[in-house]
C-alpha cells in the first residue's frame, strides 16, 4: 500500500486546480470580507471579526478538501480503475485508506494557507498555542465530511457524484454559517444551523479563539453526523466491492 | 504441482441468458492457451470468474491451488482486463512503479516497460497517450509483478505489428520458463501462431478443446480452390467427397474429404478449371463450423 499511498500524495500535491480551489479561493474571499469590504466598523469588533472569518474560510476550504475525495473516487471508479487495482494485490481497504489519508493531508494546505492570510495580512493576533489547537481542530472538524464524500464516491458515477457534492458543499457551508455568521440568521434558520455538521466543525475553532473548550453539545452534534456519514460511507463501499 | 487454473463446472447466468454454462477448464503449468469464440461467447465471464472479480451462478475456480482472489492478493497473476481504466493525471512510469510495489517480488520497472514496448513514452502522463499506447501501458501493468499466471483478454486490440511482436515474445520467454499463459483473442492466426491449445466457446459452452491441430481435424478435409468461369453451386456439390461449397465471383472453395476424387472429377467436369489449389483447414473454417457461425 505504500507505494500506491506514495502515488496518491503525489497526485494531490500536483492537483493544482483542486488547490487553486481549496486555497487561493477561500484565501481570496477571506481578504475581500477582512481587506476590503468594511463588513463592520473599524475598532476591536473588527479584529474579532477577522479572527472569526479567518476560521470560517478555513474549515470552508478544509471542508472542500474533504468532501472531494469522494469526487476523485467517483470518477476513478466510472473510468474503470478500481477495476483495474482489484487484478493487483493491493486489497480494497488499501485504495481507500490511500485515497482518504492523501485527502486528509489534501486539506492542510487549505487550513494553513487561510490561518496564514488571517495572521500575516489581516491581522490576527492569538496566544501562540492556539495557532496549533486551530490547525487540529479544524482538521479534525472537517473529517465527517471525508466519510460524507466517500459515500457519494461509491454511490454515483463521475460527474455526477461532482455536481452534487458542489451542491452539498454550499448548501451545507451557508447553512453551517461559514460565509454569513449565523447570529445574521432568522430563528428558525439559526436553529437548524446549530444542528449542521458546517457549524459544529467551525464552531470547535469559534470558541477556541475565545479560549473557550468545545461544548458538550458541538462534540455530540459532530460525533453523530461522524457516525452517521461513517456509517453510510461503510455501506456504500461494501456495497461496491 | 498445482494446476495453473482449474474451474470445474462453472456457470454464470444474467436472468434469462446464460453466459456460462457448464464450463470446465484445467491449465496446466507451462501452457499456452487461447480462448476463442464470437462477440458474446462468454470468453470475458469467463476469465472473470476464473480471477474472482464475477462470482459465478455455479461452480468453483482456483488459481494454483489457492483461491483465486487471494492467489491475486499474492501477485500469481498478472491480469490485463477488456475493459479497465489508467489513472490519467499521472506518468507512465509513476504509475508502473506504483504498481511494482505492490507485489513481492516485481520485475524491474524498466524491464516491464521494454517488454510492453512502453519505453519510449514512460516519461508522459498518461492523459496525453495515445489507444494502443495505452494498451502498452496496461500490458506493462500485468508483466510487472512477474507473475507465474498471465491472464489477457484480448490483449493486441489496438496495437500495431511491433508491439503486437514484443508481447508474443514476451509470452513465449515466460511460457518457456513454466509460467503460464491464458488470452482471449478475435485474432485467429495468434491462437495459430503462439497458442499450444485452444478452448473454443459458443454460447456459454466449450464446443471445443485441445491442440490447434486437433481443432483443425474436428472440422476435418481439406480445401480446393478453384476458379471457373461459370461456377455452379449445385453441380460443384454433386462432385465426389464434397461437403460444402463457398462461391466468391468466380472462384470457388470446396470443403471435401477426398480431395483426389474431388479433384479429379473437377477436372473432368470443367474444362476451364484453373488456379487450381488445395489447403488444409484452417482454424479460420474450423472456427465457422464449430461456432456455428456462417
Ligand atoms: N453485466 C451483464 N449483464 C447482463 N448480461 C451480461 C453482462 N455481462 C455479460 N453479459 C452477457 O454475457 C454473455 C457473455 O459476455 P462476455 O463479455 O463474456 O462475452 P465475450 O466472449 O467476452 O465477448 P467479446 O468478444 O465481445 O468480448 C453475453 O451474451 C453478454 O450479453
Ligand atoms: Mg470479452
Amino acid at each position: 500500500m505504500g507505494s500506491y499511498l506514495k502515488l496518491e500524495l503525489l497526485r494531490s500535491v500536483r492537483n493544482t486546480t483542486g488547490l487553486i480551489m481549496l486555497t487561493v479561493f477561500p484565501l481570496v474571499l477571506y481578504l475581500l470580507w477582512t481587506k476590503v469590504l468594511r463588513v463592520v466598523p473599524a475598532g476591536p469588533q473588527q479584529v474579532d471579526f477577522a479572527a472569526y472569518t479567518m476560521v470560517s474560510m478555513a474549515v470552508y476550504g478544509a471542508m472542500g478538501g474533504a468532501l472531494f475525495i469522494g469526487g476523485a473516487i467517483a470518477m476513478e471508479r466510472s473510468k474503470g480503475w478500481l477495476r483495474q487495482l482489484a487484478v493487483t494485490p493491493l486489497p480494497a481497504h488499501g485504495y481507500i485508506s490511500a485515497k482518504l489519508i492523501a485527502g486528509a493531508t489534501g486539506v492542510l494546505p487549505s487550513i494553513l494557507v487561510v490561518l496564514g492570510g488571517g495572521a500575516l495580512i489581516s491581522g490576527v493576533r492569538l496566544p501562540p498555542g492556539t495557532w496549533p489547537a486551530l490547525v487540529v481542530l479544524i482538521w479534525v472538524g472537517v473529517m465527517p465530511f471525508a466519510a460524507l464524500g466517500v459515500t457519494f464516491g461509491y454511490t454515483m458515477n463521475g460527474q455526477a457524484a461532482n455536481l452534487a457534492m458542489i451542491a452539498v458543499f454550499f448548501g451545507l457551508s451557508v447553512l453551517g454559517g461559514l460565509w454569513l455568521p449565523v447570529q445574521l440568521m432568522p430563528e428558525f434558520m439559526r436553529t437548524l444551523a446549530e444542528y449542521s455538521p458546517a457549524y459544529q466543525a467551525g464552531s470547535l475553532g469559534w470558541r477556541v479563539l475565545a479560549g473557550d473548550w468545545p461544548t458538550v453539545k458541538s462534540l455530540v452534534v459532530l460525533a453523530g453526523w461522524t457516525l452517521l456519514f461513517s456509517g453510510l460511507a461503510s455501506w456504500r463501499y461494501r456495497r461496491a466491492l | 504441482m498445482a494446476n495453473a487454473l482449474e474451474l470445474t463446472a462453472v456457470s454464470k447466468r444474467y436472468g434469462q441468458t446464460s453466459a456460462l454454462d457448464g464450463v470446465d477448464l484445467t491449465a496446466e503449468q507451462g501452457q499456452t492457451i487461447a480462448v476463442l469464440g464470437p462477440n458474446g461467447a462468454g470468453k470475458s465471464t469467463l476469465l472473470s470468474i476464473a480471477l474472482g472479480l464475477l462470482p459465478p451462478t455455479s461452480g468453483t475456480a482456483a488459481i494454483l491451488g489457492h483461491p483465486p482472489v487471494e492467489a491475486l492478493r499474492k501477485g500469481l497473476v498478472g491480469v490485463l482486463l477488456q475493459e479497465s481504466g489508467l489513472l490519467e493525471d499521472v506518468r507512465v512510469d509513476e504509475l508502473v512503479t506504483a504498481t511494482a510495489g505492490m507485489y513481492q517480488k516485481p520485475m524491474p520497472v524498466e524491464r516491464a516497460l521494454r517488454a510492453a514496448r512502453a519505453d519510449g513514452f514512460a516519461a508522459q502522463r498518461i492523459g496525453k497517450l495515445s489507444g494502443g499506447q495505452r494498451q502498452r501501458v496496461r500490458i506493462a501493468l500485468a508483466l510487472i509483478g512477474d507473475p507465474r499466471l498471465l491472464v489477457l483478454d484480448e490483449p493486441t486490440v489496438g496495437l500495431d505489428v511491433d508491439g503486437r511482436r514484443a508481447l508474443w515474445q514476451e509470452v513465449r520467454a515466460r511460457t518457456g520458463e513454466g509460467r503460464t499463459a491464458v488470452f482471449a483473442t478475435h485474432y485467429l492466426t495468434e491462437a495459430d501462431d503462439y497458442a499450444d491449445r485452444v478452448i473454443l466457446l459458443a454460447k456459454g459452452k466449450v464446443v471445443a478443446d485441445g491442440p490447434v491441430e486437433k481443432i483443425k481435424e474436428l472440422v476435418g478435409g481439406s480445401e480446393v480452390h478453384v476458379t471457373l468461369d461459370a461456377a455452379e453451386v449445385g453441380v460443384l456439390q454433386a462432385l465426389p467427397g464434397v461437403r460444402q461449397v463457398r462461391v466468391e465471383g468466380g472462384a470457388a472453395v470446396l470443403r471435401t474429404n477426398d480431395s483426389d476424387a474431388t479433384l479429379r472429377a473437377l477436372f473432368a467436369t470443367f474444362a476451364d478449371a484453373r488456379d487450381v489449389r488445395t489447403a488444409g483447414t484452417d482454424l479460420e473454417s474450423a472456427f465457422v463450423s464449430l461456432t456455428g457461425g456462417n
